[in-house]
């Protein structure tokens, strides 16, 4: 596991069509979770609820309609506490549809020299985001 | 490597008394008597967790005599980590496909 990870997608629609999905409740709700409560203005909570996995964090930047960048950890999970890690997502327009680049960085990397030790060191944030990704 | 793989291992990892067992046969064998000895339950309770996690593929056991010796399988990860890679892309993909749906149904 890296401690950065990049996703990219094209979408046909603008940007500023794009934006609403990743600060609305509403909307963030039909691509990402199945509860939350969100706040988007920096320091604002970022609430999102998977299934049992409860992701925490808050809005660090909100450049509508081109960026926002939120923390994100897993509520009782001592390996990626809430606000642990953070994702950033940037819209760029192209033609007429956006790209959306997604970068999630700071994710729990070997803590330790001995690689086994960080392996089972990361068993449980494995378990927790795989499990928050699935439903 | 199949879902169900995958859900056998997540269900594994999801205890915390499992991932203390998964540490401590990360770097030697152990019998289970042994394990027991770091648990407040039943030598049976304990059985029961090295199965689960022996089912899931994470450790391997062996007997030995009247023993059985566990210890940590670090190639058991394979289906979690793809999960794991596939959080933001599905996300994404969903992203993709409501806005588009929504647009369309707009117009």
């Amino acid at each position: 596991m890296s401690d950065e990870l990049v996703v990219t997608t094209t979408i046909d629609a603008t940007p500023q069509e794009v934006f609403p999905y990743l600060v609305r409740p509403e909307q963030l709700l039909r691509w990402l979770g199945t509860w939350a409560e969100v706040d988007p203005r920096p320091g604002g909570v970022f609430a999102v609820d998977m299934g049992q996995t409860q992701v925490r964090g808050s809005y660090v930047t909100v450049e509508p309609p081109y960026r926002v960048v939120f923390t994100w950890g897993i509520a009782g999970n001592e390996h990626l506490p809430a606000g642990s890690s953070t994702v950033e997502i940037v819209l760029r327009p192209d033609g007429d549809g956006t790209v959306v680049e997604l970068t999630h960085r700071d994710l729990p990397a070997d803590r330790v020299a001995d690689h086994r030790q960080g392996w089972t060191n990361r068993l449980g944030d494995l378990a927790a985001i795989s499990r928050a990704g699935r439903s | 490597m199949t879902v169900e793989t995958a859900d056998l291992v997540l269900r594994a990892l999801a205890d915390p008394t499992r991932r203390t067992m998964l540490r401590l046969v990360r770097s030697q064998e152990l019998a289970a008597g042994q394990i027991a000895t770091h648990f407040s339950m039943t030598q049976q309770a304990v059985s029961q967790h090295l199965q689960v996690l022996n089912r899931a593929g994470l450790i391997s056991e062996r007997r030995e005599g009247t023993r059985r010796l566990y210890q940590l399988q670090p190639d058991a990860l394979g289906p979690v980590r793809e999960l794991l890679d596939d959080l933001w892309p599905d996300a994404l993909d969903r992203l993709k496909r409501v806005v588009e749906q929504d647009k369309r149904s707009r117009s």
